[in-house]
């Protein structure tokens, strides 16, 4: 198949879902009211409360959901061929992806700008909310492992990428003192900071790991995971303002121009697919069902999307209007984007293919990032170095966010226990420490099945959620209901499967040393995923039951 | 972004916002979350009686209170709303 006949079927598919499919959602059930003031008009505050456009909430959603996971996923995935993981991204998107993304929004909106912790409490339990909130911070532990190996692997597998993600990381904390400090003009700031990241990436090519440091430490994991920990550590202690802000402005930038001449890349060359459609049902990283459908998350569906829509974007949605073209519209762009991944790892050569995922998903990204510049004549060897760097950039963006979080999380939970853990430093150390643990000993597909799992797990929630919302206020739910049903039976089916896999090797002694600590760790978390999302399964399943025999009440005293 | 600023708005000025919602949005954000944070301490060092924390109100409270009224709701709501591990992630 050509590539731009994926791309066609994509935007064909957007326009569908978004014109007919989610406006009927937004028209006929949600209702969605011009004059209802929202919770960023009712509650402004001029902090997280805000009356914002949409179009800058279509760009900070964007910027907030599309991370490394939209282009890792499919890479991985296509190994069961191309036409499963692109019939999944076009499904899953449109029939469950927009539904999470907007209907999390509009909950929270309808729901005074409500975060996942009240909403879960209000609407199905207290314990729910517990069990919610413990789940969430494994969830970003495997999120930090998940995407540090990203890091190393990319690190190892392209030597221009450490020298471009430095000149990338003093161009940022430039950034910062330029704004903040020095108060210069923003596109001075901003031309100047670009300028230098992208000088980075030629040095990068001039001056490859190898040379700098030696071979023996540029292909060393425990150097590039300490690297990728300790730029998060500093990203958690220091304030927001000097290191990660301005690092991810700068970032934004080399992200965006990349993809943006990326797709032109593609329709100038329009190459075929190469890798064979389907490869047969079950793979060395498991079944096709449940596997690939927790392999590909963001780009189908993702829990992640669901804290940013009901936590940020809902609070300064001005208009209730404007959450379909931010919750559902966004959606599909990332579809988008998740086609462009697919569509990179989808036309290189097998042989080529196969030599390149055993480095990591970052090096099948940037040969493609490489071929399609090279259409608008970038040197192969300069486009190679900034597909890495764009890489790595996506994938630290999400975990320096993860760890400073887990600082918080570490202090929240543990503050009672000891003093101590209310210090930024042993909160950030710890989390720190669990995310290096998880990179150096667990097998990177593995890894990224289980985030994945527990993203699609997340999501799961988030419609699980979403139903009870729409049931206690009497609304038609069968179109959020049944893609939770879907989502969580393949998710929780996913989680043992992958927990089982890891820990039987364990338990048959058929793994030592480190992989022994990685396969132990990813399985206890895998399983205890599993256990909390039974739970709350359970309180949610009681909730539904709760709201129906509420309503069959109240359709009786009417009668 | 106001309505009228919104208004003026065609094709550039709807890509003009979708850049600055993309690249500036969230510092502008965490730079206001920070400076409100800091403000509603202060308040709640100062005022917390008014939330029921046994403070007793000093001399310098009464003399800051006309400077403090204007906010008095926000950082109520603000103090009072229920938060949770999400809060900080968006």
């Amino acid at each position: 198949m050509n590539s731009v006949f994926v791309l066609i079927i994509g935007f064909i598919v957007s326009f569908i879902g978004y014109k007919f499919y989610a406006k009927r959602i937004d028209t006929n059930i949600i209702k969605a009211d011009a004059k209802r003031a929202t919770p960023a008009k009712m509650y402004m505050d001029g902090v997280e409360f805000m009356p914002t456009s949409k179009n800058i909430l279509f760009g900070y959603q964007f910027k907030s959901i599309a991370g490394a996971a939209p282009i890792i996923g499919p890479i991985i995935a296509i190994q069961w061929g191309w036409l499963p993981a692109l019939a999944w991204i076009l499904m899953g998107a449109f029939f469950i992806g927009w539904v999470q993304d907007y209907s999390s929004s509009m909950m929270a909106m309808r729901n005074e700008g409500a975060s996942f912790g009240g909403l879960s409490h209000k609407l199905i339990s207290p314990r729910a909310r517990i069990i919610l909130l413990s789940f969430i911070y494994f969830y970003l532990l495997l999120i930090a492992g998940a995407f540090g190996n990203v890091v190393v692997s990319t690190a190892i597998g392209l030597k221009a990428a450490p020298m471009a993600w430095l000149f990338l990381t003093i161009a940022g904390v430039f950034a910062g003192q330029m704004i903040y400090r020095w108060k210069k003009d923003i596109i001075l700031t901003t031309v100047v900071t670009v300028v230098i990241a992208l000088v980075g990436i030629w040095v990068g090519t001039q001056l490859p790991s190898d040379k700098v440091v030696g071979a023996d430490l540029a292909n060393s994991r425990w150097v590039w995971a300490i690297a990728a920990f300790v730029f998060c550590y500093f990203a958690a202690v220091l304030p927001i303002w000097r290191f990660a802000l301005p690092i991810n402005y700068v970032a934004s930038y080399i992200v965006f121009l990349g993809l943006f001449f990326g797709v032109i890349g593609i329709f100038i060359l329009h190459p075929n697919f190469n890798l064979p459609a389907y490869t047969g049902f079950n793979i060395r990283i498991g079944p096709i069902w449940p596997i690939m459908f927790v392999t590909i998350a963001c780009g189908a569906i993702s829990g992640w999307h669901s804290i940013v829509s009901s936590s940020g974007t809902a609070r300064q949605l001005e208009n209730e209007l404007d959450a379909r073209p931010v919750g559902a519209g966004v959606m599909f762009v990332e579809m988008m984007l998740a086609l462009f991944a697919l569509i990179i790892a989808g036309t290189i050569l097998p042989a080529e293919y196969a030599a390149a995922i055993q480095k990591g998903p970052g090096v099948i990204f940037s040969a493609g990032v490489s071929r399609f510049l090279g259409a608008l004549g970038l040197p192969a060897e300069l486009g190679r170095a900034y597909g890495s760097v764009m890489m790595i950039v996506l994938a630290v963006t999400i975990m320096q966010l993860v760890i400073r979080f887990m600082r918080v999380a570490t202090s929240e939970l543990l503050s009672d226990v000891s003093p101590i853990f209310r210090n930024a430093h042993v909160g950030t150390f710890i989390a720190s420490v669990l995310g290096i643990t998880l990179v150096l000993t667990g097998w990177w597909q593995y890894l990224w099945v289980l985030f994945g799992g527990a993203n699609q797990l997340m999501a799961s929630l988030a419609l699980m959620l979403v139903s009870a919302w729409l049931m206690s206020e009497g609304r038609s739910a069968a179109w959020a209901f049944y893609p939770m049903i879907f989502m969580f039976i393949t998710t929780i089916a996913a989680l043992i499967y992958t927990s089982y896999s890891l820990l039987s090797k364990v338990l048959s002694g058929a793994v030592k040393g480190e992989a022994l600590v990685g396969n132990t760790l990813m399985g206890l978390v895998g399983f205890f995923l599993v256990l909390a999302a039974l739970v709350l399964a359970t309180e949610g399943f009681k909730a539904f039951r709760r709201y129906r025999t509420i309503r069959a009440e109240a359709a009786a005293a009417k009668a | 972004m106001g309505e009228d600023d919104k208004k003026k708005g065609g094709f550039f000025q709807a890509v003009k916002e979708f850049v600055y919602g993309v690249a500036a949005h969230d510092s502008a954000r965490f730079a206001l979350k920070s400076r409100a944070s800091m403000e509603h301490l202060f308040i709640l060092i100062t005022m917390g009686d008014m939330l029921g924390v046994p403070i007793l109100p000093p001399y310098y409270s009464l003399r800051l209170l006309p400077y403090v009224v204007p906010q008095i709701s926000t950082w109520k709501r603000r103090m009072l709303r229920e938060k949770d591990l999400t809060d900080a992630l968006a």
